[in-house]
């Protein structure tokens, strides 16, 4: 029951961090642009608008992706611990390959839903969108496995325990960077945003989605950028108590977006050559240090 | 005009604090959107962001002359928008035809064809103008005033009679497509 | 004229053409319907590869349509304008899509707003205009007001904003 509560909990204080963390972010970056931006609370009033819409289906496989990726997501998001023991709700299966599955059963849904609302855009969208997470898993789920090979454990809670004595971004500064670089793709923040690319594809995958069914996915994109960043402050930065994982995600994020403010989008082929070249070079690199102990 | 229950009172609210608007541009006025947009004039602010299909966005900027051409495009594109759907005409060609009155290919007065909720005068409107107009549209959505969609739906026929009239018919043939 | 085009009206007099200098790297040609396409090939042949624009002009008056081809040379950036006059009533002529295969589209655009028939182009569909139902719209007796009042309603102003303004300027008495 306890926990329950606790997977409530975590739905709660992902939707409305990453809601106003979001909004923050869309004003850090006007201030950068020197533009005055919008409120924080911007993407509440963007989300509630859309969810009064009177939209457009396009057939039952639509309706059912849209749904099976906002469920698979927050399933993931509920089993995703908060920076430590006490805030996983459920101990026993917050292992990083149970989230890695969990966490495709979203994608995949929303990648259906789309490929069935039978716009040639969104399905280019959603090909691109599956490249890209060809291009930045590997390396990620390189380094992450060189973690849990160093701790000999994959058991999430356990990480943060397990670092105690040092955050792993000390202990392995290579694979911290990596991950991070990584976390730049799977958030789909501006170099990366080659899924979604609204001059170019129309915005990809979304092009078809009207109304309840864009607030439907802004909903799982919430969750989605929770998951990702909280796997990151979890397994490199350390967890630590509410408070200090609140503070080391907003951090994350900030930085994440102060990032994209400056830079332009690189195409699709570009992206695969960033990410299969130097980060995974060093992510192969990270592992073999991993493997000879050498790690600080 | 009817009463609102709460519920409809409350969503109006939130529409018209975000306000995503097509970015599809005709004629002259396409070159007035980036100064509205960039750091000078920020319409960010008042959450007002471009979007890039018609389903997503709520309102159509009809930003200069429309020829006959485009105004299938245009009734392609208002249809497939999700109510409440908007519309502003900007510039005087939109009103009563502009330089272009006696044109034989540009309509001349636009709210025979899709309704316009908001009118913006000049040829062509400053930024300055644009805020002000979008201003006047939140304005008017936060009292439910704005219900082109609506009038679209009640005279469907009047509106169908009128495209069909100088149109001759609204089917998008396309030579490189077919 | 600089030489090299000098040189090429030379060779040009057989088609006993009428020549005009517009300027130092401008020069139209006028000769008749027969002649042009022999007067393009040898143009072409002589670096002059280009075709910039092909158009028309209606001559109402004297009931004729001149055509005219603008040839561009990417060797010594001179321009030939070749043009010849053809028939208004009965506006025909051939093709040079041969020559350049981007002559086509010129050629439906012309037949779609003047009207002109071009042998040997058999893909005249309307390029520009959908569902057009009056005469080729560029034609000088094509009146575009009426046509517009016909098709486009206006406006109906109650205010008379006119006369408001003369008032306004002291030019009537209100
Ligand atoms: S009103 Fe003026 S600026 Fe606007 S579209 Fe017409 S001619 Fe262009």
């Amino acid at each position: 029951m306890v926990a329950a509560y606790k997977a409530l909990f975590n739905l709660v204080v992902a939707f409305f961090l990453v809601l106003s963390l979001e909004g923050i972010g869309r004003k850090i970056t006007a201030r950068i642009q020197r533009r005055i931006g919008p409120p924080w609370y911007q993407n509440f009033i963007d989300l509630f608008k859309a969810l009064s819409k009177h939209p457009f289906s396009n057939g039952w496989i639509f309706d059912f992706g849209v749904l099976m990726a906002l469920g698979g997501t927050m399933a993931t998001a509920m089993v995703i611990p908060m920076g430590s023991a006490f805030w996983t709700p459920f101990p026993n299966s917050d292992n990083f390959f149970v989230i890695m599955y969990l966490f495709a059963v979203g994608a995949l849904g929303m990648a259906m839903g789309m490929v069935g609302s039978g716009n040639p855009w969104s399905s280019i969208g959603v090909s691109r969108a599956l490249t890209q997470m060809l291009g930045y898993e590997l390396p990620y789920l390189i380094v992450i496995s060189s973690t849990i090979f160093h701790y000999k454990t994959a058991s999430i809670h356990k990480l943060i325990e397990m670092q105690r004595g040092g955050w792993n971004l000390l202990v392995m500064p290579l694979g911290g960077i990596i991950a991070f670089v990584s976390l730049m793709g799977m958030l789909g923040k501006k170099p990366f945003d080659i899924a979604t690319a609204p001059a170019e594809i129309a915005s990809g995958p979304m092009t078809e989605l009207s109304g309840k069914y864009m607030g439907l996915l802004h909903i799982m994109h919430v969750f989605a950028i929770f998951v990702e960043i909280s796997l990151f402050v979890d397994i490199f930065l350390g967890g630590g108590n509410f408070g200090w994982y609140l503070v080391k995600f907003i951090v994350v994020w900030v930085l994440a977006v102060m990032i994209s403010s400056v830079l332009p989008r690189f195409r699709i082929e570009q992206m695969i050559k960033f990410y299969w070249g130097v980060p995974l070079g060093l992510a192969f690199l990270n592992a073999l240090f991993v493997l000879l102990g050498w790690t600080l | 005009m009817k009463e609102r229950t709460i519920w409809e009172q409350i969503a109006d609210s939130f529409r018209s604090r975000s306000i995503w608007m097509l970015h599809y541009c005709t004629g002259c006025g396409a070159m007035e959107l980036p100064p509205t947009m960039t750091a000078r004039f920020d319409m960010e602010r008042f959450g007002i962001a471009p979007m890039a299909t018609p389903r997503q966005a709520d309102i159509l900027l009809i930003t200069g002359y429309l020829n006959t051409k485009t105004l299938r495009r245009v009734i392609y594109t208002y249809e497939q928008m999700a109510d409440p759907k908007y519309v502003i005409g900007f510039g005087s060609c939109t009103i009563n035809g502009g330089i272009y009155f006696d044109s034989y290919s540009t309509i001349n007065r636009l709210d025979y064809y899709i309704p316009v909720d908001v009118y913006i005068a000049g040829c062509m409107p400053r930024p300055e103008a644009i805020l002000e107009a979008f201003n006047y549209l939140m304005e008017k959505i936060r009292k439910g005033e704005a219900d082109g969609w609506k009038r679209y739906r009640e005279n469907y026929d009047w509106y169908k009679q009128n495209q069909i009239r100088s149109l001759g018919e609204v089917y998008v043939h396309d030579e490189f497509h077919e | 004229m600089t030489n090299s085009m000098s040189n090429l009206v030379k060779i040009l007099e057989s088609f006993n053409p009428f020549v005009e200098e517009i300027d130092e790297k401008e020069i139209k040609i006028t000769v008749s319907p027969d002649k042009v396409v022999a007067v393009l090939e040898t143009l072409k042949a002589n670096g002059y590869s280009h075709l910039s624009l092909m158009t028309c002009v209606d001559w109402i008056d004297d009931n004729q349509l001149e055509l005219v081809y603008i040839l561009f040379s990417w060797e010594d950036g001179g321009k030939f304008l070749v043009s010849t006059r053809i028939d208004r009533s009965n506006p025909k002529f051939v093709t040079v899509k041969e020559l350049w295969p981007v002559a086509r589209f010129y050629e439906r655009e012309i037949h779609e707003f003047f009207g002109v028939e071009f042998e040997g182009n058999d893909d005249m569909k309307p390029l520009f205009l959908e569902l057009w139902d009056e005469r080729p719209p560029l034609r000088k007796d094509f009146d575009p007001r009426d046509y517009s009042r016909k098709k486009f309603p206006d406006r109906e102003y109650e205010k008379d904003v006119i006369k408001e303004a003369k008032i306004f300027r002291g030019e009537i008495n209100g």
